[in-house]
């Protein structure tokens, strides 16, 4: 089985994500050809082929442009699937790619179980096995789901793609950076939170530089909270926000039900706390029982490398 | 201005669900269902094009699927949509986006839509295909995951959200397809007397074989639950090696040391 | 024989629970404990401007037309969410529906699009009184006509969204030597009328973002045309009116009971003691199970009697059976609701405590349970033949 693997460039780079294609052609076990719409400075460290359009010519984002240089790299490599990134530029581009073939196309692949496609349905509270019906098929895949161990290497065989020049009815602008807003807990992807077990006000410091090294938020519980070592727009809980980010880590949080009813719903829970039964085991996936002001400071040190 | 929307009825998604006796879709019964989030900012964004234009657009809300899907569809006339296109279809779960987005080009093809709004993707099926594929169909322009639209004569200058926070700016000509992301617009509650005037407006009703002529070209073999959380994992030790263990944790785990 | 509600019913359910859920709910906690009236009236407006507070009321005057349904599943949704907003919501549509079935045709024209559209943050029923309130015929608050006006003296306790109503139905004795009862008329009064004075507010157990206040007359001139109906016609009215405000009242306690459980129960599914849920526990299953039972049951006989009101057909005795047995159901679901919390019940950190203030006084106003329990053997004896 033949996959071509279209990576991911913006801004000049090639995201790291587009490594996790590779890691999915793998757990496939299928044959491996990527496509890079970008600079051959950035083409991906990989010992395999891969066409590269230049994004000078075609720029980074021209939906037309794209999909004619993925059905022509599909054509030259006879690809019998097309893999995506499940991101803002797969869902553009991998429909328009999928239906000027007539294939089909499974999006948001999370797993293979037996060789076959394992989705995500309903917020994820459903799985769902989709098999193509055509022998050509689009794939998008989740980011993380794939997750690319160990270090990138390898020289690739470059092959360029020219496409004729035809008309783009999608006129890229330009790039807006990301806002720095107002604190929104729920829309962070990561929270640490400092509970009374940080011990002080001043070790909310050594969490809230954990947070930003994990690139999120710094939560606190209530008590903290009162005792004024935190402001309030931080609080987690009943009566703080509701929050259910991708990653949620508890320091020295026992668990009481105001806090629980915050962030159960995290998807993933981290509890570091000295005590083994504290209640916040019951909602985590993972508890570290370890004092949290050696281990948090550890865990920055580490992240910073 | 002649506008479609392209709406969905999905249950909600706080919902217990469970996977129905032929194993590849949910249980529908006892579930409440509801517009699809992201399409009630596509219907919104139509209502707000209306108004911009002093009221000289006509929108249609379409939708396909058993009877009940009559109700999403009526809160769609009751924000502002001046007509109902009900597709008949009680095997709607069967169909694959292929399916869905031929059925809608079918119906759309002959009538000369300027602008086509429809959201990102279902909450249910979630697979982000439906728009793109209509657009490709129609041979019209395509812009998705839009958080921002701005109308000016026949030209949009929209936002697309794209990870990270960063957005990219671009900007396209009528006809065309655009797919909504949340916090486009902030979309209006329907009022109860538009609720109860939505008996006024017109409502069509069609049989899904009048449009759909395509096979699926995907099929779901299965449905399941995914497996459940046990109790947390206890890690116990020496600090550094916890923190190690830790981080491998959650690059395996989660996605956010990516 | 059919239990569905049609799509404009789910539509203006969904659209209730949705407003309740995301702009009411947040801010109930503060609101009862701060009292903070500027969010408080800012909720109200967006209610009228969405339809609420004129749903049985004619397109013509600004109403959604919707029915007694709609209104009840309304109601419902925005007490699960905040019960002060939500018996001002009620009071206000009653205080509209009132001067639709016996106002004049200018009466109607000039108050009831205030209401409807939000111009006037609420209506305001003014009938109960220090002496008269399960009897409102021994009320003592006199009107008497001079000249081209009704001059108004006298004084009506537990008077709700009197500081901030745009208008007041207001009763008063009319004639002093008529049997009891016969001699009461109704008035509408401006909320800016000369002599209205807003008195005291009263300190509520529950239900504290929604103001309830003390208004005296004091030689309160109201023009000749103020008179609402009939004169001498007034008490019918208040009897009569007041049967669709049951509805209302039984709806919104159903609203608080069904908040109380839901909370309780989530809670009883998460709380561990003795090593696993209490939910496991036969004690507490039997709670959930005569809660949930008694509520479905007042959520029935609510329906019939909204049912029978949208029909046409007579509604007494139904809505009076469906406010006792509402609002006694929702009081004891919060009581149980609270004991399933237990010690997390009574603290303000959690909504039980909330709940179980706010739902005491739904046996109690627009008809104490005792009332209701009159006009239902009133209702039943009345078709038993006897010689």
């Amino acid at each position: 089985m033949k996959t071509l693997l279209i990576c991911e460039y913006r801004q000049g780079k090639l995201l790291d994500v587009s490594y996790e294609l590779l890691a999915f052609a793998e757990r496939l076990g299928a044959d491996k050809a990527m496509l890079l719409i970008g600079d051959e400075s950035q083409a991906p460290k990989f010992g395999g082929k891969v066409y590269l359009a230049d994004a000078g010519k075609y720029g980074e984002y021209n939906p037309d442009a794209h999909k004619q240089i993925v059905l022509e790299a599909a054509r030259r490599e006879q690809a019998d699937l097309i893999v995506f990134v499940h991101s803002s530029y797969g869902w553009d581009l991998a429909p328009q790619v999928a239906a000027s073939l007539r294939c089909a196309q499974v999006s948001e692949i999370v797993g293979v179980v037996e060789s076959k496609f394992e989705v995500a349905a309903c917020n994820a509270k459903l799985r769902r096995i989709a098999t193509p019906k055509t022998p050509q098929a689009a794939l998008t895949i989740q980011a993380g789901a794939f997750g690319y161990r160990g270090e990138a290497q390898g020289t690739p065989q470059i092959e360029r793609i020219e496409i004729p020049a035809g008309p783009a009815r999608i006129e890229f602008v330009g790039y807006e950076a990301a806002e720095k807003k107002e604190l929104d807990l729920a829309k962070a992807d990561v929270i640490v939170s400092a509970g009374r077990g940080v011990g002080k006000k001043d070790n909310v410091t050594a969490i809230a530089a954990l947070a930003k090294a994990l690139g999120g938020e710094l939560g606190a519980t209530r008590p903290v909270v009162d005792a004024g070592w935190v402001e309030h727009s931080h609080q987690v809980g009943s009566t703080g926000q509701v929050v259910s980010p991708k990653l949620y880590v508890a320091c020295g949080v026992s668990g009481a039900i105001h806090h629980l009813a915050g962030m159960k719903n995290s998807e993933f829970i981290v509890a570091i706390n000295k005590d083994k039964d504290a209640p916040i085991g019951e909602v985590a996936d993972v508890l570290v029982v370890a004092d949290v002001m050696q281990l948090v400071p550890a865990l920055t040190a580490k992240l910073a490398k | 201005m002649k506008i479609l929307v392209c709406i969905k009825q999905v249950p909600d998604m706080e919902s217990r669900f469970k996977v129905n006796a032929d194993g590849v879709w949910y249980d529908e019964r006892d579930l409440a269902f509801r517009m699809n989030e992201y399409d009630e900012y596509a219907v919104e964004q139509a209502v707000r094009i209306k108004e911009q234009l002093g009221g000289a657009a006509d929108i249609t809300i379409l939708s396909i699927g058993p009877a009940r899907v009559v109700e999403a569809i009526k809160k769609g006339m009751a924000m502002g949509g001046d007509r109902g296109v009900h597709v008949k279809d009680d095997s709607l779960a069967q169909r694959d986006p292929w399916q869905l987005a031929s059925t809608i080009a079918a119906f759309a093809r002959s009538k000369n839509f300027d602008l086509i709004f429809t959201g990102m993707q279902s909450q249910d099926r979630g697979s982000t295909q439906v728009g793109a594929i209509l657009a490709e169909l129609l041979g019209y322009a395509c812009a998705t995951t839009l958080i921002g639209f701005e109308l000016n004569g026949d030209v949009v200058t929209a936002r697309r959200e794209l990870e990270g926070g960063v957005k990219a700016i671009v900007r396209f000509r009528l006809p065309a397809v655009v797919t909504c992301q949340l916090g486009l617009n902030t979309p209006r509650y329907p009022t109860l007397p538009n609720i109860m005037k939505v008996r006024q407006k017109e409502l069509l009703a069609f049989p899904v074989a009048d449009f759909l002529t395509e096979e699926s070209l995907t099929i779901t073999e299965k449905m399941y639950l995914p497996e459940k959380k046990g109790r947390a994992r206890v890690l116990e030790g020496d600090v550094s090696q916890l923190a190690d263990q830790l981080l491998a944790i959650l690059k395996e785990k989660t996605t956010v040391l990516r | 024989m059919n239990f569905d509600l049609t799509e404009e019913q789910k539509l203006i359910q969904e659209t209730a629970r949705a407003f309740a859920q995301t702009e009411l709910e947040p801010v109930a906690a503060r609101l009862d404990q701060t009292g903070d009236r500027e969010i408080f009236l800012g909720n109200l407006k967006k209610l009228a401007e969405l339809g609420f507070m004129g749903l049985n009321i004619r397109e013509e005057y600004g109403g959604a037309q919707a029915g007694m349904i709609a209104f009840s599943l309304a109601l419902t949704e925005i007490a699960r969410a905040c019960a002060s907003t939500a018996v001002t919501v009620s009071v206000s549509n009653l205080v509209c529906e009132v001067i639709q079935s016996v106002g004049t045709e200018a009466q109607k024209r000039a108050y009831i699009p205030k209401i409807c559209s939000g111009e006037n943050a609420a209506g305001s029923f003014a009938l109960t009184e220090a002496g008269a309130g399960s009897d409102p015929a021994a009320m003592t608050t006199t009107a008497t006509l001079d000249g081209d006006a009704w001059v108004l003296n006298g004084s009506k306790r537990f008077i709700s969204s009197a500081p901030y109503a745009g208008v007041f139905v207001a009763w008063a004795v009319t004639d002093k030597t008529a049997p009891k009862g016969k001699g009461i008329s109704c008035f509408l009064v401006e909320a800016e009328s000369e002599g209205l004075v807003i008195g005291k507010a009263e300190e509520k157990m529950g239900q504290h973002a929604s103001a309830t206040n003390e208004i005296l007359f004091n030689d309160c001139r109201i023009p000749k045309d103020a008179l609402l109906g009939q004169i001498n016609g007034g008490l019918r009215v208040a009897v009569g009116e007041l049967t669709g405000g049951r509805v209302g009242i039984g709806s919104l306690a159903l609203g608080i009971g069904l908040a109380a459980m839901d909370y309780a129960t989530r809670y009883a599914q998460e709380r561990i003691q003795f090593g696993q849920k209490i939910a496991n526990f036969q004690a507490i299953q039997w709670m959930i199970a005569d809660s949930y039972t008694e509520l479905e049951a007042a959520r029935l006989l609510l329906m019939q009697a909204a049912f029978r009101r949208d029909q046409g057909q007579s509604f007494v005795r139904e809505a009076a059976m469906a406010k006792l047995f509402a609002t006694e159901a929702a009081n004891r679901a919060c009581y149980t609701a609270l004991q399933m919390m237990g010690g997390y019940g009574y603290s303000r950190d959690f909504p039980l405590e909330r709940y179980a203030r706010d739902v005491r006084v739904t046996s109690i106003y627009e008809g104490t349970s005792e009332i209701q329990r009159l006009i239902i053997a009133r209702e039943i004896l009345k078709n038993v033949n006897h010689e």
